[in-house]
């Protein structure tokens, strides 16, 4: 519809709520996802998976399957260790995870083997006839085995070379314990408290379930490996398949279409290595497809379990924190060493506390295995100590919320990792949510079947750090620009608000500037998009990048004679470069080449650092570039007599410094909140020894219309970033980390009871109704 | 093998199907219809919703010999300014939009029952899809819009 020249742009640039890239391509469902390229005559793999959690694997039988009509290979793991060696075994933090597993399975569902076939029916068929021998071996199922039992999963730790603080742990043998970070500062155990409050947490394993399913295409052209992918990590992946094959960055290509979701999912070793593996072995075109059932299997949320304490000296100062923390990362590490220090990091929450103590652990157990999941960890910790310092404040008589707002965090504070708080207003996400659920109104918490009650959350994380961006722009002669970054946008809106930032520097329409799909041979390095880092990070980088087209433009514009018969406008002749708009800047470009269609490239980079923690203290000056802050508060109703939780009212707000586009920034707190229900309330994978029970969306509960608050409100906090594009930071995951506790203080407030084991399902608060 | 016809979005396909035939697959694969989805295979997600007349029917459980003749609604089928399309868009109603084709067609059978939706008719017509980004809030003012759009008060 038309609007208004001023309107448009102003709505298009940094601040406005520009319409996502390609609205109404969505809606209708034109938008061409991986799983929709056509890819002509392939080989269809299907995988065929281990039946026990922990045993050697004594035999391989292909025979049946090979003498199916179709199948053109069978492959086991043992037959790909032979060709690739070590390079088999790959992973971010540590090389553990083989494409397919050769000398032992760690899972039920760990592939085995991989059937190529003229189709998928017959490729599955196919996996199915495939019959292992093994020679069990002792399982893991559980933490509390894994740190006291003989049984391990790993015969000895392999870290990779991604990580380097990971070197000294190469070879260590007869643990499970891949990582454990400790964070230390003054002493808790000579703290005299007033009063302590201590709480043993469980938050299980969860799945992001993206609705889109992986899929992987690989072929080989010219010698090069290529690659069409579901990943969030395309310069990541390209690395690793350059390492598993043995050849040179420039021979592997990694390209992707944008993600029907992801969360975390789709990123690192998922079906990326298998594919290019039997592309390589088979010089032929290979495409992987996992079903919903698979999909559970490739990665999934740590469970954590977390004992911890706070307390409280005589003068109402919080003195000490205590956590242990330890997370199941499943058979194979992943980032999980990378979560356990992070969330271990913040496991204390954002307060002012005296002294800390902290124990963070990642685990390996013989289950699928944990990787990253919106939140990366911190969502666990932070129902740890947002129960706990509710509790606390219970026990002192205190408002729960001014009980945390006296002792948040501020401006210039040093955590108690060390590091110094900035644009990360904790009071002002806090105050915003009390106020949005009208904290200081008493709710009606009834006497009969109904009670009701209300809480609040506070979440602290810190940005992925240190981390690399690049962007390249192409400006077009007419006026239009073609920016090139390595973000994949899943649904966050990358491409939007990147354009957005080039088209508020460059005064153009944001609408004609196009971000093109992330693309090894195309697209520059940028190290993943995750971790709430692509807004600060890549932002940087474009704006950077347009900065420099500017400069340039002006340069040009500066060197051109004066040509008022051009524009018959003499007062914006060559020499005055104060201000750019389309027509100025096609009349540069095209005065420069004396060519229509010309082109002007730009580049810029922008990389974070970071001081890595002290191996005794686990402190660090700066160990993250920036800190995300977030709150929810929620009033809810709950039945007692079928222990239904029903939320009424659930506000969240985040500070993000910046909002470069507002409505996409409500989306991100709204949507992470509503995911954080289902962590809340009902979603969680359930393992029977070893087994995945509900691994299918029949039996996976997730959050639906039905699950909405009767009233959600997202509230945007700015404190500027010094340092951030426009002030900005991303919002990725500061909406999910503080709403389960916020609920379960609610939950506590309606009705009495400490819930302490998510999810908060309804048998599980009718049976502690009971047993009061 | 069977040769039937299917109708999508009202050019005739005439094809050849085996008996298993999936209607999701028969409608991506020979009918070019890629806003048509698989999210979970057993009906529980919504993503592979299309409309069959005018009613919603779950592709991946649906078997392709049983439509033949039928008229298949997609939602790359439906014009950019249909009132649901153009309402979804405008509210903001997509996020990746892996899953908005479902619940666009879900929202035309429903506004087709009832114009003026109340909130919980809108609940109960749409709980059975899921939207992974959350995009819930701006798909009920989506609803409420194309109802208003559609016959206005």
């Amino acid at each position: 519809m038309p609007e208004t020249p001023e309107k448009t742009s102003r709505q298009d640039w940094v601040g406005g709520r520009r319409a996502r890239y390609d609205a109404l391509g969505r809606v209708r469902g034109v938008v061409g996802h991986v799983g929709d390229q056509p890819v002509g005559t392939c080989a269809h793999v299907a995988v065929h998976r281990s039946t026990q959690p922990h045993a050697a694997i004594r035999a391989v039988h292909t025979e049946e399957a090979l003498a199916i009509d179709g199948v053109y290979a069978v492959v086991t793991g043992a037959d790909l260790h032979k060709r690739f060696g070590e390079a088999l075994l790959t992973g971010p933090a540590f090389a553990d995870q083989p494409a397919l597993a050769y000398d032992k399975v760690r899972f039920v569902g760990e592939p085995v083997a991989a059937v190529l076939a003229a189709d998928l029916a017959t490729a599955r068929e196919a996996a199915d006839a495939v019959y292992v021998e093994y020679d069990e071996l002792d399982p893991v199922y559980d933490l509390d085995t894994a740190l006291n039992g003989e049984s391990y999963v790993h015969d000895e730790l392999r870290p990779s070379a991604v990580f380097g603080d990971l070197r000294h742990l190469d070879g260590v043998r007869d643990t499970n314990i891949n990582y454990e970070y400790r964070l230390r500062h003054g002493n808790p155990n000579k703290v005299s408290g007033a009063r302590t409050v201590r709480g043993e947490f469980w938050a299980p394993p969860t799945h992001h379930v993206p609705i889109e399913l992986p899929c992987t295409v690989a072929w080989v052209e010219g010698g090069r490996l290529e690659m069409l992918t579901t990943t969030q990590t395309p310069s990541y992946v390209r690395q690793t398949i350059a390492d598993l094959l043995d050849l040179p960055l420039s021979r592997v290509r990694v390209t992707t279409r944008p993600l029907g979701g992801s969360f975390g999912a789709k990123m690192y070793d998922r079906l990326e290595p298998l594919a290019a593996a039997l592309a390589w072995q088979f010089q032929r075109k290979v495409r992987l497809a996992a079903s919903r059932e698979e999909a559970f299997l490739l990665t999934t949320r740590h469970g954590a379990a977390i004992t911890s304490t706070l307390t409280a000296d005589a003068g109402g100062q919080l003195s000490a924190a205590t956590a242990d923390v330890a997370y199941d990362t499943g058979a194979y590490a992943d980032v999980g060493p990378r979560i356990t220090a992070k969330s271990g990091m913040v496991a204390p929450g954002p307060y002012r506390i005296g002294s800390v103590d902290v124990r963070s652990r990642c685990v390996y157990t013989n289950k699928p295995s944990a990787g990253p999941f919106r939140g990366f960890g911190v969502p666990q910790v932070t129902w740890s100590h947002e129960s706990l310092i509710d509790e606390l404040a219970h026990e002192l008589g205190e408002d729960p919320y001014a009980f945390r707002r006296e002792h948040l965090l501020r401006e210039g504070d040093l955590a108690p990792m060390g590091t110094r708080m900035h644009s990360a207003d904790f009071v002002g996400c806090l105050d915003a949510v009390a106020e949005s659920i009208s904290w200081d109104t008493q709710p009606d918490r009834g006497t009969g079947r109904i009670r009701r009650g209300r809480g609040v959350a506070v979440g602290v994380k810190a940005v992925l750090t240190p981390t690399i961006a690049n962007a390249v722009l192409q400006l077009n002669q007419d006026a239009s620009a073609t920016l090139m970054i390595s973000t994949v946008d899943m649904g966050q809106g990358s491409d939007t608000i990147m354009a957005q930032i080039v088209a508020d520097v460059l005064r153009v329409d944001s609408r004609r500037v196009h971000v093109v799909r992330a693309d090894t041979d195309v697209t520059p390095y940028d190290t993943i998009t995750a971790g709430s880092r692509s807004t600060y990070h890549t932002g940087n980088a474009v704006r950077a990048v347009a900065e420099s087209m500017r400069v340039r433009l002006l340069a040009l514009a500066a060197e051109q004679p004066e040509q008022p018969e051009q524009h018959g406008q003499p007062e914006r002749s060559g020499v005055d470069t104060g201000e750019l708009d389309e027509e100025r800047i096609a009349e540069i470009v095209h005065a420069h080449f004396g060519a229509r269609g010309a082109t002007l490239t730009t580049e810029a980079n922008f990389t974070s650092s970071w001081s890595p923690y002290d191996k005794e203290t686990g402190r660090s000056e700066k160990v993250t570039e920036h800190w995300f802050a977030g709150a929810v508060g929620v009033r809810l109703a709950v039945d007692t007599a079928t222990g239904r939780v029903h939320l009424e009212h659930l506000a969240v707000a985040g500070d993000v410094g910046r909002a470069i586009n507002p409505a996409l920034v409500e989306q991100q707190l709204t949507g992470a909140a509503i995911m954080g229900i289902g962590h809340a309330l009902f979603d969680q994978l359930v393992l029977d020894q070893g087994q995945l029970v509900n691994g299918t969306l029949l039996d996976y509960q997730l959050p639906s219309i039905r699950d909405l608050p009767d009233e959600l409100t997202p509230i945007i906090v700015e404190s500027p970033h010094d340092d951030g594009p426009f002030g900005a930071k991303g919002v990725g995951e500061t909406g999910i980390l503080a709403v389960a506790p916020a609920i379960g203080n609610a939950i506590r407030d309606a009705i009495g009871l400490r819930f302490t084991r998510l999810p908060m399902t309804p048998e599980a608060i009718v049976t502690a109704l009971e047993s009061r | 093998m069977n040769e039937i016809t299917l109708i999508v979005n009202g050019t005739p396909h005439r094809t050849r199907v085996s008996d298993s035939a999936l209607l999701l697959d028969v409608l991506r694969e020979q009918a070019g219809c890629t806003s048509v989805r698989e999210g979970c295979g057993v009906g529980a997600c919504g993503a592979c919703t299309v409309l069959v007349g005018e009613t919603s029917v779950s592709s991946c459980l649906a078997l392709a010999t049983r439509y033949d003749g039928a008229n298949i609604t997609t939602a790359e089928g439906l014009d950019e300014n249909d009132d649901v399309v153009s309402a979804f868009a405008d509210c903001g109603a997509a996020q990746c939009g892996y899953c908005i084709p479902g619940f666009v067609l879900m929202t035309r059978e429903l506004l087709a029952e009832h114009p003026r939706p109340t909130s919980e008719q809108i609940t109960e017509h749409l709980e059975g899809n899921i939207c992974r980004c959350g995009t819930y809030p701006e798909i009920r003012t989506a609803v409420s819009t194309a109802a208003e759009r559609r016959s206005p008060r």
